[in-house]
């Protein structure tokens, strides 16, 4: 429920003392320079559960257990806009997005701070509110930079956005964003913490493009693209040693479409990768994919399955230095909405990751799922 | 003699009966949701479509002021009339957009009022918000205006 008509306010619930403080500190003053605010704080829980079993290199067999609350609080202001969202687990503590925007109309804003990639789609759409997908498993083309994505997920800098109304129904939605990219260090890509700033971080630009037939409903179709910059930190991993930097650019076809008790969502990437090395340079292209269908079967239950295919990406020099990386997977899945805010949700799935070499792992996953969003 | 009384007992408890279905009924087919602001604000009509979008946080001007939704917490079913007759989904579905709307953008939620005192309040203190009520409280209290019928039993 928000909290509405705040003349002053305070919070105080984020776990990391310097995030809290931050946003103690938007939250207590700036109420007091306008008369006028609204406040909202969500908490996003989740128990999660994955078996990993039939592998194909038995050092992979795994059973993991994840405890996940994620920290949302938002503020306006008339024309000023305040978005933080902060991530624990008992595998990670992080401040996810810190974000302030000036609404200059109706329809333009403009943001600045650290936000999600305005053009990895299923990241814009759920963030990190687990209970507000229907699936457990996120598509590996958009796995967080720390779960092998092979897209960078969190940007700092500035990010414009614009509404374009085409008609009292339909509407077209700018992005363009602009600022630091992510470092690749160890297996991973490493994005800018405006916690524990530190310099190494090149530009990153992104735009997107969507056509919104109906704004009162969820359904899109659009493009995206983006050009990355990645800084290689070459002392973090051996097979990093002859690496300059990596220029990722991306080219993107999404949508979503609500049709009755049905949803389809997809999105396809093409990549472009130049992998500079000390002695020359290697060029990388492929793409990832995947499409999502959904069914409420009634209010409470629904069945979704999702196929995650790519071409050109199994022998990419670049998706070798992400060996989790899930480029294949076949899933099926069931939701139980047991109430309003809770849900219990059931997937399997038959995946491929990429593996350290050419010989991939294949193994299938089991998991379950409890989640929510309080109050 | 006790025969004839016993008859038009039965008549009476009939028509008396028949009488009360029949006020019921009418009572029933009066009922109505309106939408309403409060006496002072200047516009005089909405488009349905723009009270839908008021409601989904998506920013609504009318003669250069916005809109101001007002959720109505404190009465259960007409809260359940409104979502189902003006914004056509159910308590969970318009629960998750409004959420969605949170998560992605920040976008602020409609104000919830949990009393009628405190509707009447914002109503009054924050100028061009709209909420829904019945008819028949809408007629009683001369500080709110009426500016269109939202749903009519039939």
């Amino acid at each position: 429920m928000p909290i509405n008509e705040m003349k002053t306010s305070t919070c105080e619930t984020h776990p990391s003392l310097v995030a809290g403080l931050v946003l103690l500190a938007v939250t207590t003053f700036v109420p007091l320079a306008h008369a006028e605010s609204q406040q909202d704080m969500l908490v996003f829980a989740s128990l999660s559960g994955v078996d990993i079993f039939s592998v194909s290199d038995p050092a992979l067999e795994e059973t993991d257990k994840r405890a996940t609350a994620s920290f949302l609080y938002t503020y306006n202001n008339n024309r000023f806009r305040f978005v933080g969202e902060y991530i624990w687990s008992n595998t990670e503590s992080e401040l996810e997005r810190l974000q302030a925007a000036w609404q200059f109309d109706e329809q333009t804003m403009l943001w600045a701070g650290r936000f999600h990639s305005v053009s990895n789609f299923w990241t814009t759409e759920y963030h990190h509110g687990q209970f507000m997908q229907t699936s457990i498993s996120r598509p590996g083309l958009e796995e967080w930079e720390d779960e092998s994505g092979p897209m960078p997920s969190h940007v700092t800098g500035l990010w414009l956005q614009h509404k374009y109304a085409t008609g009292s129904e339909s509407a077209i939605d700018f992005s363009l964003a602009a600022g630091l990219a992510p470092r690749f260090e160890g297996q991973q890509l490493m994005p800018f913490d405006v916690l524990n700033p530190e310099p190494g971080h090149e530009l990153s630009v992104a735009g997107r493009i969507a056509y919104r037939p109906d704004v009162l409903s969820n359904s899109q179709i659009g493009v995206a693209i983006a050009h990355h910059d990645i800084a290689v930190s070459s002392e973090s991993n051996p097979a990093l040693a002859d690496f300059n930097t990596i220029t990722q650019s991306t080219f993107g076809v999404f949508g979503s479409w609500h049709w009755k008790k049905w949803v389809l969502l997809g999105n396809f990437v093409y990549f472009d990768i130049d992998l500079d090395y000390v002695d020359g340079g290697v060029k990388d292209k492929f793409l990832l994919g995947y499409v999502q269908a959904e069914y409420a079967a009634s209010e409470d239950w629904t069945v979704f399955g999702r196929t995650e295919f790519g071409d050109g990406e199994d022998n990419s020099p670049y998706l070798q230095l992400l060996p989790a990386v899930v480029a294949h997977r076949q899933m099926l899945g069931v939701r139980w909405d047991i109430a309003d805010a809770h849900a219990l949700t059931m997937e399997i799935a038959d995946t491929s990751a990429q593996g350290a070499d050419l010989s991939h792992d294949h193994f299938k996953e089991i998991r379950l799922q409890w989640s929510a969003v309080f109050p | 003699m006790e025969c004839g009384v016993s008859v038009r007992t039965n008549i009476a408890q009939f028509l008396a009966t028949g009488v009360l279905i029949l006020i019921a009924q009418l009572s029933l087919a009066d009922e109505a949701v309106v939408l309403v602001t409060s006496e002072n604000s200047s516009f005089e009509d909405i488009s349905s479509l723009d009270i839908r979008k008021a409601y989904l946080g998506i920013s609504v001007t009318i003669d250069g002021q916005i809109i101001r939704p007002i959720r109505r917490g404190d009465d259960e079913r007409l809260d359940r009339v409104f979502l189902q007759s003006v914004m056509a989904m159910s308590h969970r579905s318009y629960e998750r957009r409004l959420l969605s709307l949170v998560l992605k953008f920040g976008t602020p939620r409609p104000a919830e009022v949990d009393e009628r005192d405190d509707l009447m309040k914002l109503l009054f203190d924050r100028p061009n918000s709209i909420s829904y009520m019945w008819k028949s409280d809408a007629e009683s209290d001369p500080r709110v205006k009426t500016i269109k019928v939202l749903w009519q039993e039939t």
